[in-house]
């Protein structure tokens, strides 16, 4: 099963392939640009996807993304865990919501939970 | 405008004085006018009333004269004897003691027997007729009054009688066109006695005094009556005795400076007094001044008008006195025209002062002061204005204090807020790294209990960056409340709801009061109910075991600036209290008392700025060792801010 993870920090990406590693193939990506190419490329179960990055940013990298692939689901995480940003991501029917800094386990947590309503566990 | 106000307040004054004093001038000066005349005239009336007297009394004079020299036995005798050289001698003495100009003795057919003067015993040719002794003998008493007589027979007395009474008229501007040049006969008083002796009339007494050119009468007149008073040099009254309308016996002065014997009276006062017989008063110019005139007719003995006899005061005195009394009222006006305008003045300063102050005042505090110098308090609805301004300039410098204070602190809560945002995603990128790699590293078996107790720390001060960092971001929530019609007793029930467990398991009572029908608030309910959640935090970790925390509600009678009204909610513990020093630090970001760990020191200062953007306030009350009550104040109706 391959993850997307989309960060422009790497910490992040090797800290997510470091919790998902054992159970995914996770896919790492520093940008919506190159995230979509990995996306038109390769088949991805999830996606990973951090709001706040440069140049094009996680909201509109999302909403590009369910409208090309609507049925793969996407977690957003964010360290800018605002009402407003909640909201926003609510919105766009992205599958569920992380803050950062998270534990591994509210990572697996969160993967788990989106799967589990995809059916895709 | 200020001072356009003022004068204005001048120029009342003064107009109000000018009008009445102009006024008062008009009316005071026409009644003195007329009260000076009416005096003046008056006077004259009654000065002509005692000269009338005294020409009656100078005939009375005459009458007791002749009456006298009758009863003498002696006279009796001599006319009986016809002894002419003893009656001419009686008759001088008459004439001599009684001041008369001519005297003599008829018989009982009027024919003169003797007299006084040149021709004392008449030659045989015929006597003018004298009229005084023909009334005498036909009354068969005394006859006495005026009587013209004619120059035949002043000649027959005395031709120096007839020279006497010889006037030129002079030609007067205003009289009466000229018809004879000059006047031969002679005004006179004359009385004549019959003398009876034994019911015979032996024969009639006569004598009388001449008035042309006499002085004697007018100048006795104007002597007894004005007390030869004079006014600038001049005699101030002035009598006059007219044969017809010619002055024949006066004082009043000529141009040449001599009496004006010969000049005449005024046309309309001939009319007034000889065709309708009536005294006459008027204002006259008399050959060189004006007078006040009174003039009034003089009959014969037979009642027909002969002459006039006038009168005249100086009207210049009455004039002066007229004028100086005007002058009097014209300063009197002036004076307090003057007053008014120094009244007007001191009135303007004594109001206007204040006002120039308050003006100055207000423009000090334009300028920036808030200590502006209104200069001392006056009385009245002035002290009220000065306090009222004064009240004024201190609330301002309170609301500049409050709004500096506000705007200080919502932009200390701005630059925070964007530090937090900041903080928050650069912190917790790396925060992410650390949480995975050391939770990775206590899933190995491997380790040993220090290396493990030392992940476990890494582990709790992590979780401790990543709630201040949480707090950050509250506090940054800048954002709009989403607001509903909450039930806050419902609000609070359910938040207290949330933290029982905790307040049991720290053996803390907790009490609700809520308050009844109480009213529904326009607000964010998740926004309001982080702060309840906030405040009973801070309540719990105050208080110990055994303390309690009460919550309560009610409507508030206190309405906000814009008149809203709205609710009260309070909490009050009975924990430890806050020190008075840091009562006022409170609501400061990063302000903290808990312990290392415990606290972000941003929580009440989330609060506060949630509370702001309802409109609400927050008031903290609180004693040492007692416990502290925090009181919140929504409006019902929360404004944006």
């Amino acid at each position: 099963m391959k993850i997307l993870v989309v960060d422009d920090e790497s910490i992040v990406l090797e800290s997510c392939k470091r919790v998902l590693g054992d159970s995914f193939e996770v896919v790492p990506a520093r940008s919506a640009e190159e995230a979509l190419e990995v996306m038109r490329r390769e088949p991805i179960e999830v996606i990973l996807l951090d709001i706040k990055m440069p140049g094009k940013d996680g909201m509109t990298l999302l909403r590009e993304v369910k409208e090309k692939w609507p049925n793969i689901p996407v977690i957003v995480m964010s360290g800018y865990a605002t009402t407003q940003t909640v909201e926003q991501v609510s919105r766009t029917e992205a599958a569920t919501f992380i803050a950062k800094p998270f534990t591994p386990i509210e990572l697996l947590e969160a993967v788990a939970k989106v799967m589990e309503k995809e059916g895709k566990l | 405008m200020f001072y356009s106000f003022r004068s204005k307040i001048i120029a009342s004054f003064l107009g109000v004085t000018f009008l009445v004093g102009i006024v008062s001038l008009l009316v005071g000066g026409h009644l003195l006018t007329k009260s000076v005349l009416g005096e003046a005239r008056n006077r004259v009336a009654q000065d002509l009333n005692a000269a009338r007297e005294m020409y009656e009394n100078r005939i009375r004079v005459l009458e007791v004269s002749l009456n006298t020299t009758t009863l003498g036995y002696g006279f009796i005798v001599a006319l009986k004897d016809k002894d002419t050289s003893d009656l001419v001698f009686r008759l001088g003495r008459m004439a001599q003691h009684g001041g008369l100009d001519f005297a003599g003795v008829t018989d009982e057919r009027a024919e003169t027997i003797c007299r006084i003067g040149t021709h004392s015993i008449p030659g045989k040719k015929a006597q003018p007729p004298n009229p005084i002794v023909l009334q005498a003998l036909e009354k068969k008493t005394l006859a006495s009054g005026t009587v013209v007589l004619s120059e035949e027979f002043l000649n027959s007395e005395n031709p120096q009688l007839a020279e006497r009474a010889r006037v030129d008229v002079v030609p007067t501007p205003g009289a009466t066109p000229l018809t004879e040049k000059v006047v031969t006969s002679g005004l006179t008083l004359s009385a004549g006695v019959p003398i009876l002796h034994e019911g015979q009339i032996l024969g009639v007494l006569y004598g009388g005094i001449l008035l042309n050119r006499d002085e004697k009468i007018v100048d006795t007149v104007r002597g007894t009556v004005f007390r030869n008073e004079e006014y600038k040099g001049r005699s101030i009254g002035r009598a006059t005795i007219f044969l017809k309308d010619v002055r024949v016996a006066t004082n009043v002065p000529a141009q040449d400076g001599g009496r004006a014997i010969g000049t005449r009276v005024a046309e309309d006062v001939r009319e007034h007094v000889f065709e309708k017989g009536e005294r006459w008063t008027k204002q006259a110019m008399v050959i060189t001044d004006w007078y006040i005139t009174a003039y009034e007719p003089i009959k014969d003995i037979s009642g027909k008008i002969v002459g006039i006899l006038g009168m005249g005061v100086l009207e210049e005195k009455y004039i002066d006195l007229r004028w100086r009394t005007l002058a009097s009222f014209v300063l009197v006006t002036l004076s307090g025209m003057a007053l008014a305008t120094l009244l007007g003045c001191f009135l303007a300063g004594k109001i206007f002062n204040p006002v120039h102050r308050l003006i100055r005042a207000s423009e000090q505090v334009t300028e920036g002061s808030l200590t502006p110098d209104i200069g001392p308090v006056s009385s009245g609805e002035m002290a009220v204005l000065q306090k009222t301004f004064k009240e004024m300039v201190a609330a301002m410098g309170r609301r500049r204090a409050e709004s500096q204070d506000r705007l200080l602190l919502s932009e200390r809560q701005a630059s925070v807020g964007r530090l937090a945002a900041g903080v928050a995603h650069e912190i917790n990128n790396p925060l992410t790294g650390v949480l995975t790699y050391t939770h990775m590293l206590l899933r190995r078996k491997d380790l040993n209990e220090e290396v493990r107790a030392d992940l476990q720390t890494i582990v709790e001060a992590t979780e401790r960056v990543r709630k201040i960092v949480k707090g950050l971001l509250d506090f940054s929530r800048q954002s709009k409340p989403d607001r509903e019609q909450v039930d806050v007793n419902r609000l609070i029930s359910s938040t207290m709801a949330l933290m029982e467990n905790q307040a049991l398991l720290k053996g803390v009572g907790m009490v609700f009061k809520p308050g009844h029908d109480l009213h529904m608030v326009n607000m964010d309910r998740n926004q309001f109910q982080s702060v309840l959640l906030n405040l009973l935090i801070n309540a719990l970790d105050a208080t110990k075991p055994g303390d309690s925390i009460t919550f309560s509600t009610s409507n508030s009678p206190v309405k906000n600036e814009d008149g809203q009204e709205g609710i009260e909610i309070s909490i009050a513990d009975t924990g430890c209290g806050i020190p008075p020093e840091h009562l006022n630090k409170l609501f400061d970001p990063f302000f903290t008392t808990k312990e290392v760990g415990r606290g972000t020191g941003l929580g009440l200062s989330v609060t506060l700025g949630i509370v702001q953007r309802h409109g609400g306030t927050i008031q903290v009350a609180s004693e040492v060792g007692k416990g502290s009550t925090f009181t919140i104040w929504v409006p019902l109706e929360g404004r944006v801010k």
